[in-house]
């Protein structure tokens, strides 16, 4: 849980896979990375087994680059398609049993805090949302009526993409899926709303076709949940093979679905922008001055 | 055989607009190389593709299609390429990398 964990031991550097020396010399660890730089350094995510084309790839892809400290990040993943990229990468990973990464998450981060006091250390839940909406839902839920202080990120993906195409809480209403040809009876869960009806300092949705908004939607989220509380992040990232896109019109889809249920929406509570614009400078959050009294808009 | 993606680098070290980097859902894929387009007279630097981690998914095609209106990558065999950047042969510097190319033949 610092920058020393991923350098090598003394005499051992010879024998470490050139990646792994690309990661230590060159990779994110300790510096300030963005996603404009993306191509020029080492990244934090490796080689994975996950499908080509698959968005959700590129959401962790992103994910992994927005974390502020990677070198004291913890993520946490439960069963489904996430985990076999994030497991693949420079931070420490945490397989909770399925629906349990809340809890597990919410142990992690109090350990954490007693552990090292003020120096923060996050602790990130990336899980399908199978994992958050469906199996996991009690403890997600919990956990944030606890307000436990770390990010919660589902990956949207709309399908039990793993298992073969079972409709989860996410289908939305009337997808006809592999294993669900009658089509989806019910409406998709509001999980925004129940988020924000639980207490979450932050809620945001985010779509990866825009990759300098989910790097800024992490951000955020990673730094408002050190101190103010539960952070929740929605993201859609689309199965192509369950929903048979074809791997070239991926981020077609994305857009599409953007325009049509996936808007990008955030909600910031008050004490969130507070903690935002005083601790991190964030401009937009500053209290705007009130216009002096009997101000005239000068319109010339 | 299959197909990997292909930048054209002298439309790409023209623009420069790096979306590719961006878009690619594997790491470390398309690198992006300062030298490989201002070495040859270019105005910048130019986005290569590690064929030894490229799944062939083409959305940097259509990356580069519709939104940077660009053109400028091809899916490609990767026999029908004579030299091209592998991981092995890629060097990271300060703001940019630098790939040795060389016969991508497996």
């Amino acid at each position: 849980m610092s920058l020393d964990y991923v350098k090598f031991s003394n005499g051992f550097e010879r024998f470490m896979p050139k990646e792994y020396r690309d990661m230590v010399e060159h990779g994110p660890f300790g510096k300030k990375v963005s996603v404009s730089q993306m191509g020029s350094f080492k990244e934090i995510l490796e080689e994975h087994p996950m499908c080509a084309g698959c968005a959700m790839t590129l959401f962790i892809r992103l994910a992994m680059i927005a974390v502020p400290n990677p070198e004291d990040t913890i993520m946490v993943g439960t069963a489904g398609c996430g985990r076999l990229a994030i497991s693949q990468a420079a931070i420490p990973f945490v397989y909770g049993n399925y629906g349990d990464q809340n809890g597990v998450a919410s142990g992690l981060s109090r350990g954490l805090r007693l552990r090292f006091g003020d120096k923060p250390k996050d602790v990130v839940v990336m899980a399908g949302d199978g994992g958050t909406a469906d199996i996991g839902f009690q403890q997600v839920l919990h956990s944030w009526f606890r307000k436990e202080r770390f990010t919660t990120i589902m990956l949207d993906n709309e399908v039990y993409g793993n298992t073969g195409g079972q409709e989860s809480g996410m289908t939305s209403r009337g997808a006809v899926l592999k294993m669900a040809p009658l089509g989806k009876k019910f409406e998709k869960m509001d999980m925004l709303q129940m988020a924000k009806v639980a207490g979450c300092a932050y809620v945001a949705t985010v779509v990866p076709n825009n990759p300098r908004r989910v790097e800024s939607v992490i951000k955020k989220a990673v730094l408002i949940a050190r101190e103010v509380g539960s952070t929740y992040i929605q993201a859609y990232t689309s199965c192509n093979i369950e929903y048979a896109i074809p791997t070239d019109k991926v981020m077609e889809d994305a857009k599409n679905v953007e325009n049509d249920r996936y808007q990008f929406t955030e909600y910031v509570s008050e004490e969130a922008k507070q903690y935002l614009a005083e601790r991190y400078g964030y401009k937009e959050f500053l209290p705007k001055p009130a216009a002096p009294a009997g101000a005239i808009p000068n319109k010339a | 055989m299959y197909l990997v993606a292909d930048i054209n680098v002298e439309i790409c070290a023209a623009k420069s607009c790096k979306l590719c980097t961006q878009y690619c859902p594997e790491a470390n894929t398309i690198q992006y190389s300062e030298e490989m387009g201002k070495d040859k007279g270019f105005k910048y630097g130019s986005a290569y593709v590690a064929v030894d981690r490229c799944k062939g998914c083409a959305q940097c095609v259509w990356v580069c299609d519709n939104m940077a209106k660009n053109n400028a990558i091809k899916m490609i065999m990767i026999d029908q390429l004579p030299l091209a950047a592998i991981t092995d042969n890629i060097t990271y510097g300060d703001k940019s990398t630098t790939a040795v190319l060389v016969s991508p033949s497996v």
